[in-house]
């Protein structure tokens, strides 16, 4: 590409940033900062630290980041290795599938979980059934400690993410440094401690901060198990008074700082030092054959963590399918009911057709804006061009919530963006919140085709005749189509399953997608739950489907498509 | 068939000067060698001609016209890659009618022309295969097929031969040439390899940190080099370090810690003084080795085999003569010589002492 065209892309691109990320976050910061006429303030900040609700939800949601992220570690960790060492029975099969609960709606999890481990649930039923515990008096497992439930929650969501990081830093391990350490006698834990553990540690960073902040600013399973002891959740509830109250903006604005601090802070004690391999693997690495027994509890790890972790959404197809499920292990009737209760409810058909019209007006500007900046990133020598990268990243960095709130900030009426108030229509910032959320993976799945091919491919074309935009068209993106496909796959799912947004800017029944009428069904007395779940099956079906479809397009594996 | 005129071209790449007000022009129809260690600028060249760099300064025509600041999907050159880039999402034919289509030549024309270019790589049966199934000679000659069909003004190769194994290399390189040939065109070749540059070109153009340190024909360039780098990246020589001690005509005499040798300097035009340093090279094959027999004539050095390896055709010694050692190369070898303490007399022709300033 020649230079004006790549700095038109620059331009916009850094324009449609400044706006749509930078200028909402910094909304938010405003009204934490700012009173109603203008005059600067403290007092919004030091008061969520004086308030002990603020206080405790602030500590809640740190506990819900780390102890989220550490128990992902605990499970992804030795998934990771066992994938990158050893072969065993199903392997191909079971670590595509471990990725699943990564585009499972955590959120619609949550209603299964509490079917499964509510008061009167299945656990305390089979519990029951065996004599563990009397009838009268059952075991509370989301009483109290609800917190553990939410944590549990996103621990099984979240796993994924460290596994892909870890699994693609450990085959990027020389095998030849682990071989020097046994050659001089440093054998087992130690090895790992003193070798793998620190040459890995770039990429468990990478995947640990996305889930922490992930974790730490998690709304939707809070919100599900009715735990509003949290900054996220309080935060949504104080937006019901966004006019007045300036709280919400202060806690945002706490969030946010917090969750700066505490990367930069992490960057620093873990992320520093980048060893870069001195050489390519001298020595053939890859899996290796191990006895069958090893072989088989392998399988059984990767088989277990895949169960737990889609117990919850068997639970919701469950509740989906059942007519009563109370005090029992397994509902005590079927009915496929709900399911025509859950199409036939006003909320319903709306929110699917909305949620398939934000999120892919939201792909399709995904994959225009990844192009585009992935190009400029890797084809061009452009002064900035890193900054643009990384500014294409930040929104992995950046909480769902914060961004969320900022555009419901800047969209009130007499504001700059007034006109785009969803109040009135949502489907123009609902489809530019989803695009920046999900911009980061479209833009790495198309960095990593331009980079994966050469360019001396399209120099060819151009040698024989064909200018550079036909070349795109005609070479290198026919060439990167995979990529793209899986990017833009990755980027439509979590649109179609977006939380923090939908709950927030989507505010008229006629413009919910469908996480926000899930909730909103939720709500419902009576049947509610059951017509919830029946929709959440209808999501997690309609995602399947769309995932298997686009695989067989592929003619990959459907791991592959996560590969990012 | 069309000249090609390079003028004072310099290109940069940050702080780094990649072209130095590099001048040359290659002749209509001339199968022109660009050869010179990695990092000397030939590909830079090359890629400038093609049109993916733009010089700083300096201008570059086909013929009569300006193309400096032309895109390169305008130049209408046919450059064949070291990878060959091939397409890998199109089958050969594909690969082949790309340029065509660009060109928007009427379909059957499309057909007939790719057909004629297989053909005329011997490829014929390998339309419809994808790249991927090709071996890296049958690739190549894709590659080359896929320059020529769109019968550009000029062909250009970087490196061409660089992926295959050296038999394949051997049997390619007198092939590219026949195609050039046959096809009347002026081409520019890339390479590292002495061997391909000396053995198909017309005439070449040794590169070194961005300057042409020389342009000639194959024997011009191997038999009178200009500079020592010249020498010592064609061939093998040896260097004898001395001062001049005087002139008969044309000839100079150098006087050497070896002795007095008479020999005549790389570039003709160039006199150095009476007591200027300079630096004699000699070929290795260029040297008379006795066998005990005395060897009449001037230029003549006495000193031990230090090591010898024989190969058949040639011997390689190592021969010791006043603490220096130097490279001997006996083709036709008729004795076994080993390495031992007789002294022998060694001898070269002073056509073949090339005397080269310091």
């Amino acid at each position: 590409m020649s230079r004006t065209p790549a700095i038109l892309v620059f331009f916009f691109t850094s324009l449609f940033f400044f706006f749509f990320f930078l200028w909402p976050i910094g909304e938010t910061i405003r009204g934490a900062f700012f009173t109603a006429d203008g005059q600067f303030t403290f007092l919004y900040i030091l008061e969520v630290f004086r308030n002990p609700i603020y206080l405790e939800g602030l500590w809640n949601s740190l506990l819900m980041g780390v102890f989220s992220t550490a128990l992902a570690i605990l499970i992804a960790m030795p998934l990771a290795f066992m994938a990158d060492r050893y072969y065993f029975p199903g392997k191909s099969l079971l670590t595509a599938g471990i990725l699943i609960p990564l585009i499972l709606p955590p959120f619609v999890g949550a209603i299964g979980v509490k079917q499964i481990l509510g008061q009167q649930g299945a656990l305390n039923a089979l519990l029951e059934g065996m004599g563990l515990v009397c009838a009268s008096s059952p075991i509370d497992w989301l009483g109290e400690s609800r917190l553990v439930g939410v944590i549990i929650m996103n621990a099984l969501h979240l796993y994924p993410i460290i596994y892909l990081n870890l699994v693609a830093a450990l085959a990027n391990v020389d095998p030849a440094m682990e071989e020097a350490a046994e050659n001089l006698g440093c054998t087992g834990f130690r090895k790992f401690r003193k070798i793998t553990l620190p040459l890995i540690m770039p990429g468990l960073f990478a995947g640990g901060t996305i889930v922490f902040i992930w974790a730490f600013t998690e709304l939707g399973v809070p919100l599900m198990f009715d735990y509003g002891r949290v900054t996220s959740v309080q935060i949504f509830y104080g937006i019901m008074d966004i006019g007045g109250n300036p709280f919400p903006f202060a806690l945002v604005a706490v969030l946010l700082v917090s969750t700066v601090i505490m990367y930069a802070t992490s960057k620093l004690l873990f992320g520093r030092n980048q060893h870069a391999m001195m050489a390519k693997a001298t020595s053939q690495g890859g899996p290796r054959r191990i006895p069958l027994l090893p072989a088989l509890c392998c399988t059984g790890a990767f088989a277990g963590v895949m169960l737990l972790a889609t117990l919850p959404h068997m639970g919701v197809i469950l509740v989906a399918f059942s007519n009563d499920w109370y005090q029992t292990v397994l509902p005590a009737d079927f009915t496929i009911e709900h399911f025509n209760d859950a199409l036939g409810h006003n909320l319903t058909l709306p929110s699917i057709r909305n949620s398939l019209k934000y999120a892919s007006l939201a792909t399709l500007l995904d994959i225009v804006l990844g192009i585009a900046i992935a190009y400029v990133v890797v084809r061009t020598r452009l002064f900035g061009r890193q900054i643009l990268d990384a500014m294409a990243m930040l929104p992995l960095a950046v909480p769902g919530l914060v961004l969320a709130f900022g555009y419901l900030a800047m969209t009130q009426e007499g504001k700059l963006f007034g006109f785009m108030n969803p109040a009135v229509d949502p489907t123009l910032i609902l489809v530019i919140a989803y695009a920046v959320r999900r911009l980061p993976y479209v833009v790495r799945a198309a960095a990593a085709g331009f980079q994966q091919t050469s360019v001396t491919l399209e120099e060819a074309a151009q040698n024989l005749g064909c200018p550079p935009f036909r070349t795109l068209r005609k070479i290198t993106l026919p060439l990167i189509v995979a990529n793209l496909i899986a990017g833009g796959l990755l980027a439509f799912s979590f649109a179609m399953l977006e939380v923090s947004d939908s709950l927030i800017l989507a505010q008229r029944q006629a413009d919910f997608p469908i996480t926000k009428a899930i909730y909103e069904l939720y709500q419902l007395l009576g049947d509610g739950r059951f017509i919830a779940s029946a929709l959440g099956v209808w999501a997690m079906v309609f995602l399947g489907v769309t995932i298997i479809g686009a695989s067989l397009i592929l003619g990959k594996k459907l791991g592959a498509i996560f590969r990012v | 068939m069309i000249s090609i005129d390079i003028k004072q071209v310099t290109k940069k790449f940050g702080s780094v000067t990649a072209l130095d007000d590099v001048t040359l022009r290659v002749e209509p129809g001339e199968l022109f060698f660009l050869l010179g260690p990695s990092g000397c600028g030939k590909t830079t060249l090359l890629r400038s001609i093609a049109g993916f760099y733009v010089p700083e300064a300096g201008s570059i025509h086909f013929d009569q016209d300006d193309v400096t600041r032309l895109p390169p999907h305008k130049r209408n050159t046919g450059m064949m890659f070291q990878s060959y880039a091939l397409w890998p999402h199109m089958t050969v034919e594909k690969n082949l009618a790309f340029g065509l289509e660009e060109r928007k030549v009427p379909k059957a024309e499309i057909r007939e022309r790719v057909a004629e270019a297989l053909a005329s790589v011997k490829m014929e049966d390998y339309g419809d295969r994808r790249t991927a199934q090709l071996s890296g000679g049958q690739q190549q000659r894709v590659a080359l097929a896929r320059a020529l069909v769109v019968r550009p003004r000029c062909l250009l190769l970087d490196e061409p031969l660089s992926n295959l194994d050296a038999k394949l290399r051997l049997e390619m390189r007198l092939e590219i040439r026949r195609v050039c040939k046959s096809f009347g065109l002026t081409a520019i070749y890339v390479t590292h390899d002495q061997k391909e540059a000396l053995s198909i070109s017309d005439r070449m153009a040794i590169l070194e940190r961005g300057r042409i340190a020389q342009i000639g024909t194959p024997g011009e360039v191997y038999r009178r080099p200009r500079s020592k780098v010249v020498a010592d990246f064609i061939g093998e020589t040896n260097f004898i370090e001395g001062v001049v001690a005087g002139r008969e005509q044309d000839c100079l005499v150098v006087k050497t810690e070896l002795g007095m040798f008479h020999g005549y300097p790389g570039d003709a035009d160039w006199r150095p003084a009476t007591d200027e340093p300079v630096t004699l090279s000699v070929r290795p094959e260029c040297w008379r080795l006795s066998h005990g027999e005395h060897l009449e004539g001037p230029n003549g050095i006495k000193g031990q085999v230090g090591e010898a390896v024989y190969l058949g055709e040639v011997a390689q010694y190592r021969f010791a003569c006043q603490g220096q050692q130097l490279k001997i190369f006996e083709l036709n070898p008729q004795e076994d010589i080993q390495a031992s303490d007789v002294i022998r007399e060694a001898r070269v022709e002073p056509r073949d002492v090339v005397v080269l300033p310091r």
